[in-house]
């Protein structure tokens, strides 16, 4: 195994007798950090404390090694488990950034890959595919989102398999070069981790993402438009209030991704109406604001998605 | 004083007579540089009462279609376009009765791929001129579409380290001394010992040619049997340069066809053989697939001083354009004349493919090389081992370091002086490259690596208080200032 | 004798920790890095085999520590080399080149001359047969 340069030099010079918590969170970039996820997401609260004890243990681990407490490198990867859209990209973004403030990885990039970027399609295609990502995520995260479909229980010759050898072997015993985050639905994952307890035992962290709650959802709206340059009327903020109310209770919906596109169809409806009607001037009132009938003009009021429709969020 | 004094234009302009300079069309402050215009950048010293602007006006008549009378002739012309035109002319900060005079010079002035023809304008009849007291040739702004006119370094850096498979570090080389009166046989004993040492390459110092004491076939012969000699026992390619200056072109390509024939990568020329040679053998050497390395022989009595002649950068650039892969540009540390702002500014000339104007390293134009290749700025004279973190430093990666008497005056012998600078240098890459201080701990970092090389501490011992504090004559004129906070 | 190609042959065989140092260094340059590796490292043989394709877009040096341990195992017996390569205009060539694996026994080199017109020699640098070990 490798020396690991940083962690040697944090240790290089004669310990303290006592550690500033303060100056040491605040080098480590820990506050700000923090500080950014709070600004980024919308209400999450568990997953905000969840992260918040992480970045706690994490420190202070890092205050006990230097101390001379422990030796092992400690284990760090993790799962999250939630429904789409309910913030895990962004955690995992910000996770690298704590992780590398502490010095627990070394460059702090985060490479995030789904099944098809580590498996192949033929015998001796997996292994060079799951060791190519494996080296660009070296020294950062590597978040495999949807992780279940490594596994494949019906086909025991399927090369899911094999990046699942490889990326145990590595997680077990390169510890100090990346952390794995594996992310999905919580069944599924569960489910999982019931088959594959090799990953079960590797992961020292479990955060759920919580559905978003409705009045998040439009208070996450909201947000968007205002950094599109839009906002609602009145009218419009209620019309989109019985939008989401609608919409949770239909196929495919995924939370903070499903707000977006609905967004992004509302200025195009926005756009239409508007020059539905060439002869007239236009204020600035007129080009920031959304009105009721461009939120009730989405198929969600008429009943809404048919089944096996086409991808998630794409009819919103 | 950039006033205009009034250009005589139409008949008026060529009555028979003398006029002065500045009122014939040498003088145009109006006049803005044609991308495709060569500039020259002239340090002007008028006699005493003479007009700086009409002295500098003189100058760009006299480089171009000037003569002292006014002749009938010139109408038969496009005068205008010929005339080199003087835009611009400076006091010299901190250096009165001296000024900075631009002159733009057409294209069409000059024959393509040629630095005779060029060097016969611009430091042609001029530098005798009578009306000034000095003369100095500061720098020159080529246009790409001249520069494209050169065929550029025979080999240049990249494609030389290619063909010698070494890269990431300087290459070191020795020149054998004494350099007069060793016998081809002894002399070939010296090349052998610095290069199985660890040097990369030999050097023939620069007078080294045909002597009674030792003629060049021997030479040639004895070297290439010291360098093979030498790849063999060390696995690694090798080099030294076989001097080929001689007398004609004849004797040089004579020399130059058996070098190759001997399988040496590398000869060598001098300064001394004039531009045309340079070319022609660059010309060769492209041909042939051989290094040319360039020494600056003669140089010093035209480059030192400040007032009067040409300066070193001005040479380097014509030097790229004639095609030459080595060139010595100083050593800042060493025994000869070299400011260091001023030797950066000729390693940037060598080595970028774009100059930006940087003043503080007397680095008057933008320059763009268009993708001619780069040339190998060589140091030579008086450096040693213990100097191998500033001499990094202050040169770079891509750069040949020539140990002379650092090679052969070790007191353990040739090859130990030829290893302790290889593993100085090994050391001092190593060092840098993992993200060390090396400048600061460069004494440190050659005392640890000298616990396991002998040679090294030798040499450390014996030249650590060897060092060439003089004042540089050759600095440049604009040192950086603070902008004031308001 | 020991084959001194490369730009730290004059040091001490570099360490792991050295060598993942010089491979952080050519990565932070933004440099693909290869590994190579031959039986025949005669000083014209310009083309040693490739271990897989050049890395490029790693961060961390551990990628190609990992890969060139692998390369170790397999090729343990050889010389191995790293290189650095800066595709950057104007260069386009390796930026650096270094050993970091030699053979138990290295190769040895011998000089066969063969005399032709007058004084001159044509020189050939040949690979020196390896001594007959005992039965």
């Amino acid at each position: 195994m490798l020396d690991l340069p940083h962690a040697k030099d944090a240790d290089a010079g004669e310990l303290p007798a006592a550690f500033d918590l303060r100056k040491e969170a605040e080098a480590a970039g820990i506050t700000e950090t923090l500080g950014q996820l709070d600004q980024e997401l919308i209400g999450l609260k568990p997953v905000k404390s969840r992260v918040r004890q992480i970045a706690s243990l994490l420190l202070i681990e890092r205050i006990r090694q230097r101390a001379g407490l422990v030796s092992a490198p400690p284990t760090l990867h993790m799962s999250f488990t939630g429904n789409p859209g309910t913030g895990k990209t962004t955690v995992a973004l910000r996770m690298a950034k704590i992780l590398h403030g502490l010095g627990f990885v070394r460059r702090g990039q985060v490479i995030s890959v789904t099944r098809d970027d580590l498996v192949g399609q033929y015998i001796g295609h997996t292994a060079p595919k799951t060791k190519e990502i494996l080296k660009k995520a070296m020294g950062g995260v590597l978040f495999i989102d949807e992780a279940y479909y490594l596994h494949r229980p019906d086909n025991e010759r399927d090369y899911g398999q094999e990046a699942i050898e490889i990326l145990l072997q590595v997680m077990e015993n390169q510890r100090e070069d990346l952390v794995v985050i594996l992310a999905g639905y919580g069944e599924r994952m569960t489910s999982f981790f019931a088959s594959n307890p090799g990953f079960r035992s590797r992961i020292a962290h479990h955060i759920e993402f919580p559905d978003y709650s409705e009045a998040e959802l439009l208070v996450i709206a909201e947000l968007m438009l205002r950094e599109r340059g839009y906002k609602f009327d009145a009218s419009a903020r209620e019309a989109f209030a019985r939008y989401i109310a609608l919409r949770r209770t239909q196929p495919f919906f995924s939370n903070a991704r499903s707000i977006r596109n609905a967004v992004d169809r509302i200025r195009l409806r926005q756009a239409d109406r508007l020059v539905s009607d060439l002869d007239r001037m236009l204020d600035i009132a007129d080009l920031e604001t959304i009105d009721s009938a461009d939120v009730l003009a989405s198929r969600v009021f008429s009943g809404g998605l048919i089944a096996g429709g086409g991808p998630a969020g794409s009819t919103d | 004083m950039n006033a205009h004094t009034g250009t005589i234009r139409g008949k008026e302009r060529y009555r028979s007579g003398v006029m002065e300079y500045k009122r014939m069309g040498y003088w145009e402050p109006d006049y803005v540089p044609k991308d495709t215009d060569v500039i020259a950048l002239f340090r002007v010293t008028p006699q005493d009462g003479v007009d700086p602007i009409e002295a500098s006006a003189a100058v760009a008549g006299e480089s171009s279609t000037a003569t002292w009378t006014v002749v009938w002739t010139d109408r038969l012309t496009a005068a205008e376009k010929y005339r080199a035109k003087c835009y611009r002319v400076d006091e010299v900060p901190g250096s009165p009765g001296q000024y900075f005079a631009y002159i733009a010079y057409d294209l069409d002035l000059f024959e393509p791929g040629s630095i005779a023809n060029l060097t016969a304008s611009i430091i042609g009849n001029v530098f005798g001129f009578k009306p000034l007291k000095a003369l100095r040739l500061e720098d020159m702004r080529l246009p790409v579409a001249y520069v494209k006119t050169f065929q550029g370094p025979a080999t240049g850096i990249v494609v030389e380290r290619e063909r010698l498979d070494k890269f990431g570090r300087p290459l070191l080389g020795a020149t054998i001394k004494p350099k007069l009166g060793l016998s081809g046989r002894n002399y070939g004993r010296v090349v052998y010992e610095a290069l199985k040492g660890g040097l990369d390459f030999t050097k023939d110092d620069e007078n080294i040619n045909s002597q009674p004491f030792m003629h060049w076939r021997d030479r040639f012969l004895y070297c290439m049997e010291g360098v093979n000699r030498a790849q063999a026992a060390s696995g690694e390619v090798k080099g030294t340069y076989l001097n080929v200056t001689a007398a004609t072109m004849e004797d040089m390509y004579e020399r130059a066809e058996f070098a190759k024939e001997l399988g040496s990568c590398v000869v060598m020329i001098d300064l001394v053989i004039g531009y045309t040679a340079i070319q022609s053998m660059a010309k060769w050497a492209r041909r042939n697939d051989i290094i040319l390395h360039l020494h600056r022989a003669g140089h010093s009595t035209y480059t030192r001083q400040k007032s009067h002649g040409v300066s070193f950068r001005v040479i380097a650039k014509w030097m790229r354009l004639a095609g030459v892969d080595h060139i010595h540009a100083g050593t800042v540390v060493g025994k000869l004349e070299g400011d260091p702002n001023t030797t950066r500014g000729y390693y940037d000339i060598c080595r970028e493919d774009f100059n930006p104007l940087k003043l503080e390293h007397g680095i008057f134009f933008e320059q763009s090389w268009a993708s001619l290749n780069k040339l190998m700025p060589v140091a030579s004279g008086g450096i040693h081992a213990g100097q191998m973190h500033q001499l990094l430093d202050l040169l770079g990666e891509d750069v040949v370091l020539q140990f002379g008497g650092g090679t052969i005056g070790h007191p353990m012998g040739i090859q130990a002086g030829a290893t302790a600078n290889r593993v100085a240098l090994e050391a001092m890459i190593l060092a840098r490259n993992e993200g060390r201080d090396y400048v600061h701990e460069g004494p440190e970092i050659l005392a640890k690596a000298a616990q396991t090389c002998t040679p090294l501490k030798a040499a450390l011992d014996v030249w650590k208080d060897v060092t060439f504090n003089y004042q540089s004559t050759d600095t440049p004129d604009f040192v950086p200032t603070a902008l004031a906070a308001v | 004798m020991k084959l001194t190609q490369g730009c730290f042959s004059f040091l001490p065989d570099l360490t792991d920790d050295q060598i993942y140092k010089q491979v952080q260094y050519c990565l932070a340059k933004g440099w693909a890095v290869n590994i190579e590796f031959t039986d025949d490292p005669h000083p014209r043989n310009t083309y040693w085999e490739m271990w897989g394709l050049p890395m490029f877009d790693l961060q961390d040096a551990a990628g190609v520590m990992l890969e060139l341990k692998e390369c170790r195992r397999v090729y343990g017996d050889r010389y191995i080399r790293i290189s650095g390569f800066d595709s950057s205009h104007g260069w386009e060539s390796a930026k650096i080149s270094f050993i970091v694996n030699r053979p138990p026994q290295e190769t040895e080199f011998e000089l066969v001359r063969h005399e032709v017109a007058g004084r001159a020699v044509r020189y050939t640098t040949v690979r020196r047969p390896a001594p007959p070990t005992a039965p």
